[in-house]
């Protein structure tokens, strides 16, 4: 970092002056003399006070500030671009349904609208309040540091006449300040400060934002990488859940995955009213099939897929299981003939004796296809004389 | 000041005396460059253990989650949201005192208004504690609640009134600290001017960011002042109005009524203030600031505090005969509800810090006290904690099915995080008293009699 | 503390004779076209004159707010034209003899008033123990009497010191203000909720009474500013008055126009996001039938051109900007009501000569009872201690 200029040098140093200085006690004091400055027609002046004056502002004649301009630009900027960025997330983007209301409806934008343009207002001012109005940070001023600065940051104000100023001449300036009564003093530039060569890549400038680089990276990583996968944070990877297939403490048999309770259906799935009652089934059981082609096809189907392994292909009870299973007695007895076709039903859905259920492996509408197609062969080989016609 | 007759056609002074600047320059310093007194050590003693304790109960509740509270369901909302709006209420105060007063010309604001807008912040911080924390996965929502463009496609619900709190809480806190931060530059340079220590002389010079006390800034920095001064107003309101707005526009009753945005604004002012009122009460006593912050500036804030405790009056009544007016039987029993159901005990603390209790103010007397007016203070805190309680918990408790009715029993970390929340809030203005100036040296010097010219008269208004 | 003037020196002067001129003129017009629409649609007339009553009683009432506003703050930039609130408050006499037409037009107005209708709605007749004509004439009788008495006292007590120039006057009305700020918060809701709210018997809203205070007090103010500017340029003020007088006035009417917005909107919004058939179909008939058209120049003339109209600073100082916002002002208030009373009688706006009757007269009657009161009072409080602090009064 620079410092600060040197006050006062003796010797026969070479010193630049920057400025002349006055120091004034009183209010009054300091106004006169920034009128009689301004006046006197100097342009590269200033008054420094501890806290602002009134009425100095139109005694140095100062024009009045555009920050407010800034102000509202900024304000402007913010509201429509946050008002146009909520519009277009709700009503583009991803649209949604929320409380019933249209995609666009803009009471709801209101309030995110507003406190963005505040915020962009309020931001952007501050930051051109102090990079361009002010040109701060400014930190190696000549007059930082000086007994000038000092007295002017307490209670003392304080008027600077430039060297710089075309008007500029050691001795007007000094009798003209001594005439208003100040307490006169230059000050000069510090050798450092006409030393000084900014270099492009000033090397302290360059580590501070190594520094800062590695800090943030390295932060960053380690918060988003690291420790937002440590427990708590870790993304519900642990969960004290029952997995399919695993082992559960809570249950005595060890098995995480239950059974469904006893008489649970599926959905949709309406249970078989008559098992084990087959009178009833009997009774009550309609074909709600007609004997079309294509039914008779599925039952023709569905019958030599899986009832001629035990039944024969033509329903004879001629099994080709070789008498690795007991044979079913023939489905064209008069006994099966007089059946209705519910009782056929029932005996595929339920089993009967030795014949176990088939309703896991025959839909139901399968099963009546079946049924047709039993009919069928049972007419078939006890055709009557009026089935040719 | 108290005890003789106000004479009208003279302006009350704002300090007390004629003290210099270099006189005032020292004794605002001074807490600053002195070492830690044994009061103040006694102090943090207490308001770090309250923090600490808050830790461990943020510490638990991060480990287990939100269940560690009692919050259940119908009462999904307890003391974390009741904590937040406090808190941010608290925040007002500072914003007002130190925008709105300062619109309004009111110099008296001058010895109060640099700690009450560090209040501000502090109490900001306090708040976004409960309503970051009070979410299931408070590391993922400090994230997702800002719309940015993410691989999931979503954004926020623009529409949420969730969603414009965090657009009005981060605002708030953004143009807080931005207002506090420029207000204090020049007593930084003022600090850097009189630093003995490098250590120091470096921090300042860093922080004043090279301030000169120019004319030609000062121009620009009052005209910026003016204008944050003039957006924070608007905030102030705007802020507790969308805080208020989670609650209305919803279809609960007891919750869904026009009125509370300005009843939340006039409450958060009213609590807000109380808690300044504590602070600079100790404070000035503390600090030899009695000449800086009159009794007249305490007057005038319980004066404050009795305008907007009628506001919270009016807005009781006015909940309560439109209730009745509706017609509405579900309306009606809410009300009834509060006054004499199972947490009739919360309404009426309610009732007797923040109605009755302001109303003693009308008296002078109790208005210039200073024991008075610390200890009303302290029970309007009170009373608007219980507001915020009856509103949230006794609401939600009793909705419009019976069969959902439930009751909410705070757990011990509850009361955990809200002492800790005070523990944070007492060991930040212990720190923020001896680290910075309480009191804006810049601003105090220019209401001194004497310190303007005499072109404007003797101390008049200032801009 | 300048002390370069000793005696405060006031060169009474009456106010020309062409304002008055005007105001009766005004009167006349108003009060024939009043007359005739009585007698060609009495229920169109009725409301007109409660949107005119209304109107009037937002400048008288209005006035003795800032009247009360100004002593309890102890504001001095005020003081010097204080005396015009005091004169504007004097038409509280006129706005009870506006209501008397009122009190016979009770069963067009108000739909409560309607026996048949009560007895078979379960609603309204849980209202009726304060939706009733006793009580409602009763309120409005006590009202006009407590604002009646304050502005009695509160005018007393000034005039008396323009006198005696004794700063007990400034205490006592100290002392008044105080009492009368939490009772006028009160009876202003209550008249806005008997006169504005009860028209729409079934609906509600907790905000309607600071809503209505709100619109009061700007169209007070923005009454009170045109006065002042208006005079001021006359000479009829001290010398001193400047620039930065005007300037309170143009900084306290802009944000009185951002705080009407922020009520407005609150209100509308809460009710719209919640969606209750309950309290929605309120706004939703102002949203219908080209009721939306005038809800829009509500938006537009009631916030958004007088806020840009008063943002710059320069703006709240120019006398010229100042006349034309006040004007606007007055005159959107009247817009306001409007779009209160109408829609609960017409589903469309309608507006013809009935609609200007009542403007006129009560525009007629502030001129004529201001110049009146001018012409026999000080038109600036000369006794007040802080009038030198307001004369010199700069920011």
């Amino acid at each position: 970092m620079l410092n600060r200029c040197i006050m006062e040098m003796e010797g026969s140093m070479a010193k630049k002056l920057y400025s002349l200085t006055a120091i004034f006690t009183t209010p009054n004091e300091i106004i006169k003399a920034a009128k009689a400055v301004q006046e006197a027609g100097y342009s590269k002046y200033d008054v420094h006070t501890p806290y602002p004056l009134h009425g100095m502002d139109d005694a140095m004649e100062l024009k009045e500030t555009k920050l407010g301009f800034v102000t509202l630009a900024a304000g402007i900027m913010g509201a429509t671009g946050m008002i146009s960025f909520a519009s277009w997330v709700a009503s583009v983007d991803y649209p949604q349904v929320i409380g019933g209301k249209p995609y666009w409806s803009w009471p709801a934008f209101v309030p995110v609208t507003y406190e963005i343009a505040v915020l962009m207002a309020v931001l952007l001012t501050v930051a051109a309040l102090i990079v361009f109005f002010f040109k701060f940070p400014n930190v190696s001023h000549p007059l930082h540091d000086t007994p000038y600065m000092k007295k002017v940051s307490a209670d003392k104000f304080g008027v600077s006449i430039q060297a710089e100023d075309p008007k500029f001449n050691e001795k007007v300036v000094g009798d003209l300040l001594k005439n208003l009564g100040g307490e006169v003093s230059p000050v000069y530039y510090s050798e450092e400060f006409l030393d000084f060569k900014p270099q492009l890549f000033e090397p302290k400038f360059i580590l501070l934002l190594a520094g800062i680089a590695v800090v943030s990276a390295g932060g960053g990583y380690a918060t988003w990488n690291k420790l937002l996968y440590l427990p708590p944070f870790d993304w519900m990877m642990e969960q004290p859940k029952s997995k399919p297939q695993s082992h559960s403490e809570f249950y005595a048999d060890g098995f995480a995955m239950r059974p469904p309770v006893e008489g649970s259906i599926a959905r949709g799935f309406i249970p078989y009213p008559y098992k084990g009652k087959p009178d009833e089934a009997a009774k009550y059981l309609v074909n709600p099939l007609l004997p079309t082609k294509e039914v008779l096809a599925l039952g023709k189907k569905k019958y030599l897929t899986f009832c001629s392994p035990c039944h024969g292909n033509f329903g004879s009870g001629d099994s080709r299981l070789q008498g690795q299973f007991p044979n079913p007695p023939t489905l064209h007895s008069d006994k099966v003939r007089i059946w209705s076709n519910g009782s056929i039903y029932h005996v595929i859905t339920d089993g009967q004796n030795v014949m176990p259920s088939y309703q896991y492996q025959i839909t139901r509408e399968e099963r009546w296809a079946v049924v047709h197609y039993i009919r069928t062969l049972e007419r078939a080989l006890n055709a009557k004389e009026s089935d040719l016609q | 000041m108290s005890a003789t007759v106000i004479d009208y056609s003279k302006e009350i002074s704002v300090v007390e005396g004629r003290p210099s600047a270099a006189l005032l320059d020292g004794v605002i310093t001074q807490p600053i460059d002195s070492f830690p007194q044994r009061n103040w050590l006694i102090g943090l003693a207490v308001t770090g253990t309250m923090l600490l304790i808050g830790g461990i109960s943020l510490g638990w509740l991060l480990w287990k989650g939100v269940g560690v509270w009692g919050i259940n369901q119908p009462v999904a909302w307890g003391f974390d949201v009741v904590n937040f709006v406090f808190w941010i209420g608290i925040g007002h105060a500072g914003t007002l005192i130190s925008a709105i007063l300062f619109l309004l010309r009111q110099k008296w604001r001058t010895g109060i208004a640099r700690f009450a807008e560090a209040m501000t912040l502090f109490a900001v911080l306090c708040a976004v504690m409960f309503v970051l924390f009070h979410t299931g996965r408070p590391w993922i929502a400090a994230v997702w609640l800002l719309p940015y463009p993410n691989q999931h496609g979503v954004w926020v619900n623009f529409t949420s009134p969730l969603i414009w709190d965090v657009f009005a809480v981060s605002t708030y806190f953004a143009v807080s600290l931005v207002f506090w931060y420029i207000g204090i530059i020049p007593d930084f340079a003022t600090l850097r001017d009189r630093a003995v220590t490098k250590v120091k002389k470096t921090i300042f010079t860093i922080l004043s960011l090279g301030w000169r006390f120019s004319n030609r800034h000062w121009q620009h920095y009052e005209r910026a002042y003016l204008i944050m001064a003039g957006f924070a107003t608007p905030l102030v309101l705007s802020v507790h109005t969308i805080v208020s707005f989670d609650f209305a526009v919803s279809i609960i009753p007891g919750w869904h009524t026009t009125i509370f945005p300005p009843y939340f604004v006039a409450g958060a002012i009213f609590s807000g203030f109380a808690m300044v009122q504590n602070v600079l009460i100790v404070t000035r006593k503390a600090f030899h600031f009695e000449h800086l912050i009159t009794l007249d500036t305490i007057e005038k804030m319980n004066k404050i505090m009795l305008l907007t405790g009628s506001m919270v009056g009016y807005a009781y009544m006015m909940e309560f005969f439109i209730a009745w007016y509706s017609g509405n039987a579900i309306e009606r029993f809410v009300f009834i509800n509060r006054a004499f159901g199972p947490y009739w005990w919360a309404y009426w603390i309610m009732f007797t810090c923040n109605v009755v209790s302001p109303q003693l103010f009308w008296s002078k007397k109790i208005r210039t006290s200073l024991l008075a007016s610390f200890i009303i203070a302290i029970f309007i805190n009170i009373g608007m904690w219980f507001e915020r309680f009856v509103i949230v918990v006794t609401s939600l408790s009793r909705d419009f099915l019976p069969s959902s009715w439930g009751m909410f029993i705070p757990t011990m970390w509850d009361f955990g995080l809200l002492i800790g929340s005070f523990g944070l809030f007492f060991t930040l203005v212990l720190l923020f008293v001896k680290a910075l100036p309480a009191i804006s040296m810049a601003e105090i010097k220019a209401v001194v009699p004497g310190a303007q010219p005499l072109h404007y008269g003797d101390g008049g208004f200032h801009g | 503390m300048s002390d370069t003037h000793e005696t405060v020196i006031y060169p009474k002067k009456e106010l020309p004779a062409k304002y008055v001129q005007t105001g009766w003129a005004l009167v006349a017009a108003g009060f024939i076209l009043a007359a005739v629409s009585y007698i060609d649609d009495p229920h169109r007339a009725a409301y007109n004159n409660l949107i005119g009553f209304a109107f009037l009683a937002s400048v008288a009432v209005g006035a003795v707010f800032y009247i009360a506003l100004e002593y309890i703050a102890g504001a001095v930039w005020s003081t010097p034209f204080r005396r015009v609130s005091e004169f504007l408050a004097a038409l509280l006499p006129f706005v009870v003899i506006l209501s008397i037409p009122l009190f016979f037009q009770m069963h067009d107005l108000f739909h409560w008033t309607h026996d048949e209708a009560v007895a078979s709605d379960k609603i309204l007749q849980s209202k009726t123990p304060y939706l009733n004509v006793e009580f409602f004439v009763i309120r409005f009788v006590v009202m006009m009497a407590i604002w009646g008495l304050f502005y009695y006292l509160f005018r007393k007590n000034s005039l008396k010191q323009d006198m005696d120039k004794d700063q007990k006057h400034t205490r006592t009305n100290i002392k008044l203000a105080g009492a009368f700020l939490p009772i006028f918060a009160i009876s202003i809701s209550v008249f806005a909720i008997d006169w504005l709210m009860s028209l729409e018997p079934h609906w509600f809203s907790t905000m309607f009474g600071v809503y209505y205070f709100t619109g009061t007090i700007i169209c007070a103010l923005a009454v009170i500013t045109y006065i002042v500017v208006v005079l001021s340029e006359r000479g009829y003020f001290f010398q001193g008055i400047g620039k930065d007088h005007y300037y309170s006035f143009g900084a306290l009417l802009y944000a009185l126009t951002a705080f009407w917005a922020y009520i407005a909107f609150s209100q509308f919004m809460l009710i719209w996001y919640a969606n209750l058939p309950e309290e929605n179909f309120w706004f939703i008939a102002r949203w219908k039938n080209g009721w939306e058209y005038v809800s829009v120049a509500m938006v537009l003339f009631h916030f958004w051109v007088p806020y840009f109209m008063l943002l710059s600073r320069p703006s709240k100082m120019d006398t010229g900007n100042l006349k034309r916002s006040s004007l606007l002002l007055i005159a959107v208030h009247f817009l306001d009501l409007y779009w209160l009373v109408v829609p609960t009688f017409h589903e469309s706006p309608v507006f013809g000569y009935e609609e200007i009757a009542f403007p006129l007269l009560t525009i007629g009657l502030i001129i004529i009872v201001f110049a009146m009161q001018a012409k026999k009072y000080n038109l600036v409080p000369i006794g007040d201690p802080k009038l030198q602090r307001g004369m010199d009064f700069h920011l």
